[in-house]
């Protein structure tokens, strides 16, 4: 066995794309998403503002959007030229303060504030919909608060008054919705999933295209196998490992679990990446179209993980298909430890949903056998060659 | 070899292909279907929470009414203590929940304010959005409620009421994706972005195949060759790009806004650009299944880097301009704007421009590639 490994290490150290797979591409790819999400809160979204009244009421709740952390209001001087901006998504969302707002309201009319947010880019329209709203509604409130004073409400009875229910939110687990907390681990997990069927692939493919199938099969089919699995789990491991540093010592996001738990799951859903590459690798016998195979397969995996578009609300199919990908296995148990910190006995529960996989096995073992029986009976000609 | 021959030769070796056949025909099939699927709900709704009634009363049980009746929430149990609600949710029965306190009916009929609290499980933000969405409409109506009952009872008119609640209307509404659905919002992105991508293996995979072997295409001049495969693979690209284009839009419910001559001149530059870097970039590989890898890779931070998802202020300026020699980031902003959002054609055609810059710089690559290579064997 030992002779084996060093076999797959020997093979690693002697491919320079699987050895930068391995090394820095990880390193790369972990930091350089890091960065893009780094900011974590959206901060200091252009807003078209449109001031056609210019009074005193319109430049206090111009103020109050001011204030806000997540706006940053633009003047336009006509409503044409605020629209255009939207469009070239200059700005996320326009503001229009009508004509003649303060006097409509001293007047006991109802004037109407028009917002616009554009929910093209649904993440940032969505946000500074509610945003601009509550800074508005803000602000009116102390105008209510003084005409509700001019009425001879005492002012104590005045705020209940404005305030009658009031609310407390709690954004559990992610107490400021940081979208490094939401959106990182998925998005680093998914990365990981990548790597790592690619890393198998191309180590499987490397047998194909160096023409040692027939050496694998000679020195035998599982041993050489379980020599990937022991060289390969533990390499991808440690860049799971690495992401989980990264997230929750490193940048120090809220961790209610333990790293034991998901450790040993990435084990798991690493074991289920392998089997279906396998199938995979035994079924085609080509390594371009083995790679392409499993990129057509892996690379949806993010938006079926469930995160970003609740599990529950997709289509069937998408539900099942959401269950072919290890990683959307793996982020339930993620969740659950990193949020909820569940018991060791959710984690053994979570686990025995991978069982499916387990029916690759006698796939495996029969395409496996087809291909030693063509290798061995065409050993003179290159297996699996690079032909079209 | 004529131009001619040199082009069918060229569409001949890609169809015949496995590996360039799967990923381009395959894969723009496959990929059509599969990036929509999980949203074709387009929004989330009945999201199951749990209520604590600490007040018992017929305001209170109204309240839940009303929270059951909300299309974005779906009562699925009450209980007495919120630790038993965030076990719920833990487990994944409920992701939020709400708490009615004590004496609730009874202060607001007194003019006492109460406190509603809400939390809901932000690990999911759509679900959270939704939950706290629903909550708040349900909690701010029952307050109007009271407020309506209380003032209407003290003798001023309904419409006086009604005006007094609501001084100012905020007519918040939302532009260019009105259902704020998920297909509108991910789709044409996304779909760009696959075009992009197969295209570029396509061209990588052919390209890294032939480097090195004997066959036709040491026949051509470099400048040949390239001008005849940028040729095939626009013409391949044009098909499903009108396919993507054109049918999947309309298909999926994307709002389109632009005009058809418009779209067409716009996405013309876009698969020269994209055919031409993909040549380029096949120069880059003599190993076929490299150049898959390559771009799995990059999709991700590509898809990230145009900006539709996660702002682009907010984005490393480092990065937002390392996203610019991509053919994929300009014109999936130049056509989220053109074609989704209505902008008019001379708010977006720097991006035009800027793809016609890239294909020269990407054409000059090319033919150095290229000839690199033939040269090389």
């Amino acid at each position: 066995m030992k002779q084996l490994i060093k076999r797959e290490l020997h093979a690693l150290w002697h491919d320079p794309w699987q050895l930068a797979l391995v090394s820095y591409i990880p390193l790369v790819g972990i930091f350089g998403l890091w960065w893009l999400f780094s900011a974590g809160l959206p901060r200091q979204l252009p807003v078209a503002i449109v001031d056609q009244d210019q009074s005193q009421i319109s430049r206090m709740l111009v103020r109050q959007l001011t204030a806000s952390s997540v706006i940053t209001p633009i003047h336009y001087q006509d409503i044409n030229s605020a629209k255009a901006s939207m469009e070239k998504a200059e700005t996320y969302a326009m503001v229009v303060l009508p004509f003649q707002l303060n006097r409509d309201l001293l007047t006991g009319h109802q004037p109407s504030i028009d917002i616009r947010y554009n929910s093209q880019y649904l993440l940032v329209g969505k946000l500074l919909s509610s945003q601009i709203q509550l800074s508005l509604a803000d602000g009116l409130k102390s105008k209510a608060l003084i005409k509700q004073l001019a009425a001879g409400v005492p002012m104590a009875q005045a705020e209940v008054n404005l305030n009658l229910v009031k609310t407390q939110i709690s954004a559990l687990y992610n107490a400021n919705s940081n979208y490094v907390v939401f959106l990182l681990p998925p998005v680093l997990i998914a990365l990981g999933q990548l790597l790592a069927m690619l890393v198998f692939a191309n180590s499987l493919n490397r047998e194909l295209r160096l023409n040692t199938l027939q050496e694998w099969f000679a020195l035998g089919t599982r041993r050489v196998l379980w020599a990937k699995i022991l060289v390969y789990t533990p390499l991808i491991v440690l860049q799971g490992r690495l992401i989980l540093t990264l997230l929750y010592q490193y940048l120090g996001l809220p961790l209610a679990g333990e790293f034991g738990q998901l450790l040993l799951a990435q084990i798991v859903m690493l074991l289920a990446v392998w089997l279906l590459v396998l199938t995979i690798f035994f079924l085609l016998q080509d390594s371009a179209r083995v790679v392409s195979f499993c990129t057509a397969l892996f690379a949806p995996a993010f938006p079926f993980m469930g995160i970003t578009f609740p599990t529950q609300d997709m289509p069937q199919l998408a539900q099942w298909w959401r269950l072919l990908m290890p990683s959307s296995h793996y982020i339930d148990t993620h969740v659950g430890v990193v949020s909820y910190g569940q018991s060791f006995a959710t984690f053994t529960q979570q686990v025995v949903s991978y069982w499916a996989y387990l029916l690759l096995i006698p796939v495996i073992v029969f395409l496996a056998r087809r291909v030693k029986r063509m290798t061995n009976s065409i050993t003179v000609q290159p297996s699996g060659s690079e032909a079209s | 070899m004529s131009f001619w021959s040199l082009m069918m030769a060229d569409l001949k070796s890609i169809v015949t292909d496995k590996a360039i056949a799967i990923t381009l025909f395959g894969g723009v099939l496959f990929y059509s279907v599969l990036y929509p699927l999980p949203y074709l709900n387009e929004v989330p709704t009945k999201q199951q929470i749990v209520v604590i009634d600490g007040d018992h009363t017929s305001l209170s049980r109204q309240l839940i009414r009303h929270a059951d009746a909300s299309p974005k929430l779906d009562v699925v149990g009450q209980l007495t203590t919120i630790d038993q609600a965030q076990q719920w949710v833990a487990s994944g029965k409920a992701h939020g929940f709400m708490v009615i306190p004590e004496n609730f009916r009874r202060d607001l009929i007194r003019q006492k304010g109460v406190t509603l609290a809400y939390g809901g499980d932000a690990n999911y933000f759509l679900i959270y959005s939704a939950v706290v969405e629903g909550l708040m409409s349900v909690g701010i109506d029952a307050g109007k409620y009271v407020q309506f009952n209380g003032l209407l009872a003290r003798g001023s008119s309904a419409k006086q009421v009604k005006h007094d609640l609501d001084p100012i209307k905020l007519n918040s509404v939302p532009a260019f994706n009105p259902s704020l659905g998920y297909t509108p919002y991910v789709v044409p992105g996304v779909l760009l972005l696959v075009l992009h991508q197969t295209l570029l293996i396509g061209a990588g995979i052919l390209g890294a195949g032939q480097w090195g072997r004997a066959g036709y295409w040491q026949q051509a001049s470099p400048l040949e060759l390239i001008l005849a495969r940028v040729t095939v693979f626009a013409l391949i690209y044009s098909f499903f790009t009108c396919f993507y284009v054109g049918f999947c839009n309309y298909w999926y419910g994307v709002s389109v806004q632009a005009e058809l001559a418009q779209v067409l001149l716009f996405l013309v530059p876009f698969i020269l650009c994209t055919a031409v870097a993909g040549v380029a970039f096949s120069c880059l590989f003599t190993r076929r299944d490299l150049p898959t890898q390559v771009l799995l890779l990059i999709s991700m931070p590509i898809l990230f880097v145009s900006g539709f998802i996660w702002p682009l202020e907010l984005i490393p300026s480092p990065l937002v301009w390392l996203g610019q020699i991509v053919p994929a980031v300009s014109t999936i902003q130049g056509m989220l704007q053109l074609n989704q959002m209505g902008a008019s054609w001379p708010s977006v055609v720097h991006f035009w421009w800027q793809l016609w810059g890239l294909a020269l710089v990407y054409f000059m690559l090319a033919f150095i590639g290229v000839r690199y290579r033939l040269k090389a064997q």
